[in-house]
């Protein structure tokens, strides 16, 4: 057995309390107090509306009522009807979960397609990297409104998850581009090389020490991206191009305003819901820019 | 030494760089044995092509950039033809590797214990319990004083010596019967660095296993290396054994290397610097002496124009016919130092 001496104090252990990760990110909300606002709505809407959607039903709310056109707000329909006699609060609950569901399952797919394809990339470098750059490149140059109207032509039941994996073809490149990046740098890093030595596979060091290093950089983006694809998701509703008037989601509610007697005179049908719009992104990016102080010690405001 | 057994067998090992299209060779015909309970120590120079050969043996440079020729005999078996999943069952396992700088060798975001670990669920069977029992035992091996709370620390948690102690334990986990040591000590300060030679040393003795040990520090050298191997500008100049070689140093390159250390007991006399740098590898004279542009003071004939390895006592080899002629020209004076660096150029 070794026997080493120690004789110098200066090396015994330095026992210093790390803060993790998320710690320091709960402090910047907290200390923060519009994006601790942000995240109480965020949490409030949600649970309201994946809570509303258990006792609302979807059949129920789009099914038409010829007696009840255009109500105004009243203690029946607290947000009066549109122009099918369909109650508006219903239909809010059901979009928002609608779109916001939208907005996280795109996010998740094209977070994990563009984590794949940036780290690949980054890490493989050379040609590697050349091959799945220029599938990005092609993915960029894609008209995208006009082949999601083909879509939306083509694809039969057509619901929440195919309008997702539709938009997802879309949206992955953004953190593929950031991914590769930030992965060109860490390659470089000794540990990559180091953590070879030990005879570990490239897919290893890869995902276990890599990704994990990159991580702060993906939950930012993601965040980020969550408050955009909800937004976009809206957009696309809003211009016939989302989910059909059955499936009511933010962007179809806002899109009864293109009639112009509604618009003027009928606020209840397309007010809240772009009311409920601006809110969830606003408070989304809020939250993210926080997360995204949070982990760069530079930004924090703690 | 020679009675031991050879582990690692280096042959005419040739390692090229692409730089902007052409291939140039940072290492260029190495050959040299590693034995048993050995410790060889390769000094040089920074840009010498010192760590391009560490690298070359791990097979860490990226092949499409890199060219490595020749044999790596590890155990009988040529392990640069090697692919990288094979090479991956002898790495960390039989080749255990030390890095220079400990806090970049280390993942930042990965417990100590969690690293050491990694090496054993990758190359044994044993189970989680077993696992943590080595890593505490590995991390005593090493002298880390409360192994319990090491374990759970993060790389910045930690002082770098005991950071360069667990990269240690990595490296040994597996007790490997090769370990590259590429410069450990350098990003340590003065006393710690005493620590982790003894440390070394202790391990080399415990596991009989061969190290090549890397470095530009003579003092480390001195301490612990059995052999030394000093390469000049891709090329090895000089092997010798350790007490021959501090003793009786034949090539110019050696004798102005031994020169330029400085000593703290004379405070009077220069510090001899030797003139000029190594040529980056685009430039480096590929015929001839390679040492001849920094002694220019040497006359031509005294270089051999192929220069090889002689013998002029045994197993103390001498690259060049140089070595016959050296002699130091005045030391510069101080006033005239810069002189040195314009010299060069």
């Amino acid at each position: 057995m070794v026997n080493v001496q120690h004789k110098n104090l200066d090396d015994q252990a330095i026992t210093s309390e790390s803060t993790p990760g998320w710690k320091v990110v709960w402090r910047e909300i907290l200390y923060d107090k519009v994006s601790l606002i942000s995240l109480i709505l965020v949490v409030c809407i949600m649970i309201v509306v994946y809570g509303g959607t258990i006792v609302l039903e979807q059949d129920e709310i789009v099914r038409v009522d010829l007696f009840s056109i255009h109500a105004p707000p009243s203690s029946e329909f607290w947000l009066g009807t549109d122009y099918g006699g369909r109650d508006i609060f219903g239909q809010l609950i059901i979009g928002t979960r609608n779109s916001l569901s939208i907005g996280i399952l795109v996010t998740l797919l094209s977070g994990v397609v563009g984590i794949i394809f940036g780290l690949a990339s980054g890490y493989y470098g050379g040609f590697v990297d050349n091959v799945l750059m220029r599938i990005v490149d092609f993915f960029m140059f894609l008209p995208n409104l006009l082949i999601i109207i083909v879509f939306v032509a083509i694809v039969p039941d057509y619901s929440v998850i195919t309008f997702a994996l539709i938009m997802t073809i879309f949206q992955w490149m953004p953190i593929a581009r950031m991914l590769r990046s930030k992965a060109l740098q860490q390659r470089e890093l000794q540990y990559v090389e180091a953590s070879k030595t030990l005879g570990s596979s490239n897919l290893r060091v890869m995902f276990r020490e890599v990704m994990p290093n990159l991580s702060s950089i993906i939950i930012v983006t993601m965040t980020l991206q969550l408050a955009m694809n909800i937004g976009i998701e809206s957009g696309l509703s809003f211009l016939g191009f989302g989910l059909p008037e059955s499936t009511p989601s933010l962007g179809t509610l806002v899109s009864y305003a293109t009639n112009p007697a509604t618009l003027e005179s009928r606020w209840w049908i397309w007010l809240p819901a772009s009311l409920l719009i601006l809110i969830l992104m606003l408070c989304v990016n809020n939250v993210g820019q926080a997360i995204k102080r949070a982990t760069d010690a530079r930004q924090r405001r703690v | 030494m020679t009675n031991n057994k050879i582990i690692l067998k280096i042959n005419n090992i040739k390692t090229s760089f692409k730089i902007e299209g052409g291939f140039y060779e940072a290492v260029d015909g190495v050959s040299i044995n590693v034995y048993e309970n050995e410790v060889l120590a390769i000094v040089g120079e920074s840009g010498c092509g010192k760590s391009a050969l560490a690298y070359s043996i791990m097979g860490l440079h990226e092949r499409s950039k890199t060219m490595v020729e020749g044999d790596l005999l590890f155990k009988g078996q040529n392990i640069n033809d090697l692919t990288e999943s094979s090479l991956n069952k002898i790495r960390g396992k039989e080749i255990g590797m030390i890095f220079q700088d400990p806090l970049a060798a280390l993942n930042p975001l990965m417990k100590a214990g969690h690293q050491i670990e990694e090496v054993l669920i990758l190359h044994t069977n044993m189970t989680k319990n077993q696992r943590y029992k080595k890593v505490i035992s590995l991390l005593d091996e090493v002298g880390i004083p409360s192994p319990d709370t090491v374990y759970q620390q993060y790389p910045h948690e930690l002082s770098g010596g005991m950071r360069q102690r667990v990269i240690i334990a990595i490296a040994i986990a597996c007790a490997p019967s090769l370990l590259i040591a590429d410069e450990p000590t350098t990003a340590l300060d003065a006393t710690i660095q005493g620590q982790i030679i003894e440390l070394l040393e202790n391990l080399k003795l415990s596991k009989d296993a061969g190290v090549l040990l890397i470095t530009h520090d003579l003092g480390v050298v001195a301490e612990i290396a059995d052999r030394v191997a000093v390469m000049y500008a891709g090329e090895l100049v000089e092997i010798a054994d350790v007490k021959t070689l501090f003793k009786t140093p034949q090539h110019p390159y050696t004798r102005s290397l031994l020169n330029s250390v400085p000593s703290v007991s004379d405070l009077q006399s220069q510090l001899h610097v030797i003139q000029g740098k190594v040529p980056p590898i685009q430039h480096l004279p590929r015929k001839g002496c390679r040492f001849k542009e920094r002694i220019p003071w040497i006359r031509d004939e005294a270089h051999e124009s192929h220069p090889e390895l002689h013998e002029v006592a045994r197993n103390h080899y001498v690259r060049c016919t140089c070595y016959k002629d050296f002699y130091f020209q005045n030391v510069t004076p101080r006033e005239e130092k810069p002189n040195v660096y314009t010299s060069s150029t």
